[in-house]
């Protein structure tokens, strides 16, 4: 498999403070890449870098994927914001964004099946308001799948949501994984991916 | 106690028959409001939006210049105003003393801080992860800028709201540079004013309604507003 992202050296420091510091890391694409490490490790740092919205300090940070990688990349961040139009319209704004009009009402439901809701259509005309937690993160992870990204980066996906919607993340994260996608994902804890056929954790120290 | 139950008996009846006077006030009001909001918003808006939403060296004292200006007397306004546009000022040429026009310079004036500074307030308190969200989304920087804007559309709304408010009830910029005359430049308030300084009541209390009944349109649309933003 060809390699997706390759980090050398790479640290980040705010005002002086270092508050991430990773020798290595290569990741190939189609990966599953647990991010482990206490509070303060640098995980939600080295994924907001991947994700083009941080530069590093210092260090080698290669995107080594097709020529967007800002429409390649998409992060879920871990407590993730719902613009205030519906549901619809948050699911399919990534689409709109790049231009992309086409069958816009089927991808939706394509994309929130994937995300574990059984009646797409009940919730199009939903605010943000009007969901709970765990319906407010699969749709974002909805919005993100939408995008069919190369890499799928997730910031402590679980970590608010009860039992139930926790599967079904997963669930999707599974279907990601089967079309290819990279997922790099932050988490707490290390037994979130037990059933995964193969999981590469990479543990941050803290700085 | 007479006078006043006649004041809103005249003043029903001055309405009720579309008194000309009356409704002169109310259309010379309404005018010049309408050409100051449209002016300050106009500039206000994308000042304020760049003050909130850009980092640049200036912009903390940009902030507090328009801060301070929050309270600008109107009557100072109006002096600044009036040495412009007086016959013997710089502007003077241009014949805007004492007409719809020069009112609405004044009362943009008047406007404008209360539109910048709100804007970048609107701006400032939104949500981080909004701006994440979008470029995570793979916006680019003018659609996210775009999409920012579209997300305090109803802070936006208030912000123009509250400005129409004030505007619409000062009384000093409009004396001073309207110059209260009747059938043209006297707006409502300085009807109800002059009205009360002659002991005539009734006009002033009917035009008082017709401010009463505007301020309520106002505040109607400011909770629908408010209520819109919560989404």
């Amino acid at each position: 498999m060809s390699q997706i992202f390759e980090i050398r050296e790479l640290r980040k420091e705010y005002g002086g403070l270092l508050a991430l510091d990773l020798p290595e890391l290569d990741v190939a694409s189609g990966d599953l890449v647990s991010l482990v490490g206490r509070n303060g490790s640098g995980k939600s740092t080295l994924l907001r870098m991947l994700a083009f919205l941080e530069k590093p300090s210092s260090g080698l940070l290669n995107y080594l994927g097709g020529p967007e990688p800002r429409r390649e990349v998409t992060l879920l961040l871990q407590n993730p914001y719902l613009l205030k139009c519906s549901v619809f319209d948050n699911v399919t704004l990534g689409l709109c964004l790049r231009g992309d009009r086409e069958n816009l009402p089927a991808r939706y439901a394509e994309a929130m099946r994937a995300a574990g809701f059984a009646d797409p259509q009940a919730m199009a005309s939903r605010y943000s308001s009007q969901l709970s937690g765990g319906e407010r993160q699969r749709i974002s992870l909805a919005s993100r799948i939408i995008l069919k990204p190369r890499v799928l980066l997730l910031d402590e996906p679980t970590a608010h949501v009860d039992a139930a919607s926790e599967r079904m993340i997963l669930d999707t994260v599974r279907a990601c994984l089967g079309q290819g996608t990279t997922v790099i994902c932050a988490t707490h804890d290390r037994q979130l991916f037990s059933d995964f056929p193969t999981v590469r954790e990479v543990e941050l120290r803290r700085v | 106690m007479n006078y006043f139950t006649n004041g809103f008996l005249t003043a029903a009846d001055l309405l009720l028959n579309m008194d000309k006077a009356t409704f002169s006030a109310v259309e010379a009001t309404l005018s010049s409001t309408t050409i100051a909001l449209i002016c300050a918003m106009i500039l206000g808006l994308p000042l304020g939006f760049l003050i909130g939403y850009t980092n640049f060296p200036g912009k903390r004292l940009a902030r507090l210049i328009s801060d301070t200006l929050l309270a600008f007397p109107t009557v100072l306004i109006g002096l600044l105003v009036y040495i412009f546009i007086t016959h013997r000022g710089p502007l003077g040429h241009m014949g805007l003393l004492f007409t719809i026009p020069g009112m609405a310079i004044g009362q943009t004036i008047l406007a404008l801080p209360i539109i910048v500074s709100w804007t970048a307030q609107a701006i400032e308190n939104l949500d981080p992860r909004c701006r994440q969200t979008l470029l995570t989304l793979g916006a680019s920087p003018m659609q996210t800028a775009l999409h920012t804007i579209r997300e305090v559309r109803y802070d936006l709304g208030m912000v123009c709201v509250t400005a129409f408010g004030r505007v619409v009830t000062e009384v000093g910029v409009a004396m001073m540079l309207g110059g209260n005359i009747r059938y043209h430049t006297r707006t409502m308030t300085t009807a109800i004013s002059l009205e009360t300084s002659k002991g005539e009541f009734a006009q002033g209390i009917a035009l008082g309604l017709v401010l009463l009944g505007i301020a309520f349109i106002v505040n109607a649309a400011l909770t629908w507003l408010r209520h819109k933003g919560r989404v």
